[in-house]
C-alpha cells in the first residue's frame, strides 16, 4: 500500500516538473515525426504542369483588376439564368397543377359528392398550397443548385471566399460566408445547411443567423412583381424597366448591407465568447463531374428542401382556407384578424392583409402574393379571384396592380412590402433547418425574431418619414 | 383605423423615446439594468473575497495594508467595506493590528482559493472560448466568486491541471502548491542579454492594453538592444520593439544562459514576402486552444517548408503553400507562426 502511495506521489511530482508545455511539445513532436516519415516514404509524381495551369487561373481570378468583376459577373449570370430560366418550367407546372389538375380534382369531388367544406379544405386549401410551392419553388432550385454545385466542384468558390475574406473579417465573419450568402440567394434553408463548410463555431452561427438577409428564390418574384407594378409606374415609360430592376437590386444590396451590419453586431455582443478560428483551403482546380454533380445537387439539396417545404405548406394551406371560411358572427376569422392588424399595419406603412398574409404564409414566401390577392379580394368585395380561401395569381401584371390598388395600396405600401419581404422572419423550412443545424432553441429564436424586429423598425421609420413630407 | 388622431411626428418621437429608454437601460457596461444587477451582486461575500485577495497579493509583495489603503483600492462604498472587515475579524480571517490589517492562516488559505479560481478561469477563457484577451481579467473577476471548490477542481482537471495562467502567473493547486516564478523585469535587463518572456502583468489596464497592442507574447525570445531612462529597445522574432520603462516593468523575463543557442534570425510568417521560402520553427504560445490545433492539423509544424502561394487582392488572407497544399491564413494568425527564412 505504501508503495502505491509513493508511486502516486512520484507521478504528481514528475507531472509538476515537466510543466505545462509537455502536452504541446508531445503533440508537435508527433506531427513533426509523421512529417519526416512522409518525406522519406511517399513519392509524388511530377505535377508541375498541372500546378502551373492552376497558378495561372488563380492569378486571374484573384487579381486586383479582374478578381471582383469576374465574381460579380458569375453571380449575376447564375441569378439571371435561375430567375429567367425558371419562368418557363414554372408556368408549365402552374398550368398543369393549378389550371388543369385543380379544376379536375374539384370536379372529381363534386362527382363523388364530397361536402363543400371537405373539398374546400382538402383541394382549395391543402392541395393548392402544396401545388403552388412545387410550381414556384422547384424550377429555380433545380437550376440554381446544380449551377452552384458545378462552381463548387470546379474549385472556384473557395477563391471567392479568399477574395472577400477581408471584408467579412471586418464584420467578425468568415470569408466562406460569401458562399453561404450566395447559396441563400437560391434558398435560405440550403444556405443554412451550407454553413457546415465554416468550421469555426462563432463564424458559423453568424452565417446561420444572417443568411435570411439573402433574398431567396421565393422572394425574388415578389420583389420583381411589386417593383414592376408600383416603382416602374412612377418614372417615364422608357425607364420603367430599369427603375424596377434597380429597385429590386437595391433591395438585394440592402440585404447584404444588413448582413454585414448584423454580423458585426452579433460578433461584438451575444457571440463574443464563442470560439473563433480561421483557415481556408484552396483546393486544386479540377474538371467538374457533371452528372454526379447534377444528381447530388438534385437529390441532396433540391428534393430535401422541397420536401420540407411541402410538409410545412400543406397545413398552411389548410389554415389559409379555414380562416377565410370559418365565420365568427358575420365575419370570417381572416376578416377579424385583418381588422385587428390594420392599425399596426398602418403604422408600418403596410396593412392588415399584408401582415396576416405573412403570418399564415410562414411556411413559404412563395404563397405570400397569392394569399395577399385572395385576402384583398375577400375584404374589399371587388370581383375577381376564385372565392374565399382559394389563393390565386393573375397572368396580367396590370390586373394584379388593379386589385392591389383597390386594396388601398400606394407607392409607400409597395416600398415597405419590398422592405418587409427582405426583413422578416425566415420561412418555417429555414427555421426548422436552423434548429437542426444548431440544435439550440436560443439561436433558432434569435435567428427567427431578429429579422422581424429589424423589419418592423425599418418599415416604421420609412412610413413616418414618408408621411412627414 | 385611427388615421384621424395620428401624426407621423408623434409616432416618430414616441419611437425615439423608446429607443432612448432601451439604450439607457441596456447600454453595455453602464446601462441601468446592468448597474442594478451589479449592485445586487456586490454582496458581502464578494467584498470579503475581494479584500482577502487584495491582502493576499500585497502580503506576497511584502507590503502591509491599512484600512485607508483598502477603502481606497476597492470601489465599493466605504461603510460596506468597514462592515465586511469587522465580520472578517469575527470569523478570524484577519487580525487587526492597530491600523494594519493582516491575514490569518485561514484567511490566507481562503485568499489563495480565490486566486486559484481566478487564474483557472482566465486559463479557461483563453483555451476554450473566443473572448478577447483584454476581457479575460474582467470576466474572471466576477466568476471567481461564483465557483465552488468542487467546481474549481473540476475545471482544473478539465484544463489538464495547468501550472500557469495565460499571463504567466502560477496557478495554485488545491493543496496550495504553486510553481515558482523567478525572473527579471524587462526594464532591469542588461543591454545585449538574451531572455524569454515568462510573465505579462494584466494591471493596470491601460498598460496591459498597450502591451497587447504591440503584439508582445509570452514565450518570445528577446535580445535587449538599448536601454536608457526614456526607453527600452529589444529585438524579438525579427521585429524591434520600443517601450517606455514603466511599460517594460510590467513584463518579466527569464534570462537565457549564453550557451543556449538563440536564433537571432527568427521571423514571423507574416513577414515572409513573395518568392521567399522559409522553415517553420514553431507556433507562438499566444496561439491557443482550437486555433492552435487547427494549424497543427493543417501541417504548420516544426521543420515544414513554407512559401507564399497567392497574394490577396485586399491584402489578407494570404495563401501559403505548405506540404503541397494551399492554405489561406489571416495576418493575425501568420504573425504567430515563427519561421527561419532560407
Amino acid at each position: 500500500m505504501n508503495n502505491v502511495d509513493n508511486l502516486i506521489n512520484l507521478s504528481k511530482d514528475l507531472r509538476w516538473q515537466i510543466g505545462d508545455d509537455f502536452h504541446d511539445n508531445l503533440a508537435e513532436g508527433i506531427y513533426a515525426d509523421a512529417a519526416e516519415i512522409v518525406k522519406d516514404s511517399v513519392h509524388k509524381k511530377d505535377e508541375n504542369k498541372k500546378l502551373r495551369l492552376d497558378a495561372t487561373i488563380d492569378r486571374i481570378v484573384t487579381s486586383r483588376v479582374w478578381g471582383f468583376p469576374i465574381m460579380f459577373l458569375i453571380l449575376a449570370v447564375v441569378l439571371w439564368l435561375t430567375i429567367v430560366g425558371a419562368n418557363y418550367p414554372s408556368s408549365m407546372l402552374a398550368t398543369l397543377l393549378l389550371d388543369t389538375v385543380h379544376p379536375f380534382l374539384r370536379s372529381m369531388a363534386v362527382a363523388a359528392s364530397f361536402p363543400a367544406w371537405l373539398s374546400g379544405f382538402l383541394i382549395d386549401g391543402v392541395y393548392l398550397a402544396v401545388a403552388w410551392v412545387i410550381a414556384v419553388m422547384l424550377p429555380p432550385m433545380a437550376i440554381f443548385f446544380p449551377l452552384f454545385t458545378l462552381l463548387e466542384d470546379f474549385g472556384y468558390l473557395p477563391r471567392v471566399a479568399f477574395n472577400l475574406d477581408y471584408l467579412f473579417k471586418k464584420s467578425g465573419a468568415h470569408g466562406k460566408q460569401a458562399l453561404t450568402m450566395s447559396m441563400g440567394f437560391g434558398c435560405n434553408a440550403a444556405g443554412v445547411v451550407a454553413t457546415r463548410i465554416i468550421d469555426s463555431p462563432r463564424e458559423r452561427l453568424i452565417a446561420i443567423i444572417t443568411n435570411n438577409f439573402s433574398l431567396c428564390n421565393g422572394r425574388w418574384p415578389t420583389q420583381i412583381l411589386i417593383a414592376t407594378i408600383f416603382v416602374g409606374a412612377v418614372v417615364p415609360k422608357a425607364f420603367s424597366g430599369i427603375a424596377s430592376l434597380g429597385a429590386v437590386i437595391g433591395i438585394a444590396v440592402l440585404g447584404m448591407a444588413f448582413m454585414f451590419f448584423v454580423s458585426w453586431g452579433l460578433s461584438k455582443t451575444v457571440l463574443k465568447g464563442e470560439v473563433s478560428t480561421f483557415n481556408l483551403e484552396l483546393p486544386p482546380y479540377r474538371p467538374p463531374r457533371f452528372w454526379k454533380t447534377i444528381y447530388t445537387s438534385l437529390i441532396d439539396r433540391t428534393l430535401i428542401v422541397l420536401w420540407r417545404a411541402i410538409v410545412f405548406a400543406a397545413p398552411a394551406g389548410a389554415v389559409i382556407w379555414l380562416i377565410s371560411n370559418i365565420h365568427i358572427g358575420d365575419l370570417s376569422i381572416a376578416a377579424w384578424s385583418i381588422d385587428f392588424l390594420d392599425p399596426f399595419g398602418f403604422l408600418l406603412g403596410l396593412n392588415g392583409v399584408i401582415l396576416l398574409a405573412y403570418v399564415v404564409a410562414i411556411p413559404a414566401n412563395e404563397i405570400v402574393i397569392p394569399t395577399i390577392l385572395m385576402l384583398t379580394v375577400m375584404v374589399t368585395g371587388i370581383s375577381g379571384g376564385e372565392g374565399a380561401g382559394v389563393m390565386f395569381e393573375l397572368d396580367s401584371v396590370t390586373a394584379t396592380g388593379d386589385i392591389l390598388k383597390a386594396g388601398g395600396w400606394t407607392l409607400l405600401t409597395a416600398i415597405n412590402l419590398m422592405l418587409f419581404s427582405l426583413l422578416h422572419n425566415p420561412c418555417s423550412t429555414t427555421i426548422y433547418t436552423i434548429y437542426k443545424e444548431t440544435k439550440s432553441v436560443k439561436w433558432t429564436t434569435i435567428a427567427s425574431i431578429l429579422p422581424v424586429i429589424l423589419g418592423f423598425i425599418v418599415t416604421f421609420l420609412v412610413a413616418q418619414i414618408w408621411r412627414l413630407f | 383605423m385611427n388615421e384621424l388622431n395620428y401624426s407621423p411626428l408623434t409616432a416618430l418621437l414616441t419611437f425615439l423615446g423608446i429607443v432612448l429608454l432601451l439604450f439607457l437601460l441596456f447600454r453595455p457596461g453602464k446601462g441601468w439594468f446592468w448597474l442594478i444587477q451589479k449592485n445586487k451582486e456586490s454582496s458581502r461575500k464578494v467584498i470579503i473575497e475581494d479584500i482577502l485577495k487584495l491582502l493576499y497579493h500585497s502580503e506576497n509583495e511584502e507590503k502591509s495594508l491599512n484600512l485607508v489603503d483598502i477603502t481606497r483600492t476597492l470601489k465599493d462604498p466605504d461603510d460596506l467595506i468597514i462592515d465586511s472587515i469587522n465580520e472578517m475579524a469575527e470569523h478570524e480571517l484577519i487580525n487587526l493590528e492597530g491600523e494594519h490589517v493582516k491575514l490569518t492562516q485561514a484567511g490566507s488559505e481562503y485568499g489563495l482559493r480565490i486566486v486559484r479560481a481566478h487564474r483557472l478561469w482566465e486559463k479557461f477563457l483563453a483555451e476554450k472560448t473566443g473572448f478577447a484577451e483584454a476581457d479575460w481579467h474582467k470576466i474572471a473577476e466576477q466568476k471567481e466568486h461564483e465557483l465552488s471548490d468542487a467546481d474549481t477542481d473540476k475545471l482544473s482537471a478539465r484544463l489538464g491541471n495547468p501550472q500557469f495562467d495565460p499571463h504567466g502567473d502560477p496557478i495554485p493547486t488545491n493543496t496550495g502548491k504553486m510553481a515558482n516564478v523567478t525572473g527579471t523585469l524587462l526594464s532591469e535587463m542588461e543591454v545585449n542579454s538574451f531572455g524569454r518572456i515568462i510573465h505579462i502583468k494584466d494591471k493596470p489596464d491601460i498598460v496591459y492594453r498597450q502591451i497587447l497592442a504591440e503584439n508582445i507574447h509570452i514565450g518570445s525570445h528577446i535580445r535587449i538592444v538599448e536601454k536608457n531612462a526614456n526607453r527600452v529597445v529589444f529585438h524579438s522574432e525579427g521585429e524591434a520593439f520600443v517601450l517606455a520603462p514603466i511599460v517594460a516593468g510590467n513584463i518579466t523575463v527569464t534570462e537565457l544562459k549564453k550557451d543556449v543557442k538563440v536564433e537571432e534570425n527568427i521571423a514571423r510568417l507574416s513577414m515572409l514576402t513573395e518568392g521567399e521560402t522559409a522553415e517553420i520553427i514553431g507556433i507562438s504560445k499566444e496561439m491557443r486552444g482550437e486555433s492552435r490545433r487547427r494549424l497543427l492539423d493543417l501541417g504548420f509544424v516544426k521543420g515544414a517548408k513554407v512559401s507564399i502561394e497567392l497574394p490577396n487582392p485586399l491584402g489578407e488572407p494570404k495563401a501559403f503553400l505548405i506540404k503541397g497544399t494551399s492554405i489561406a491564413l489571416r495576418n493575425n494568425q501568420a504573425s504567430k507562426i515563427l519561421i527561419l527564412k532560407d
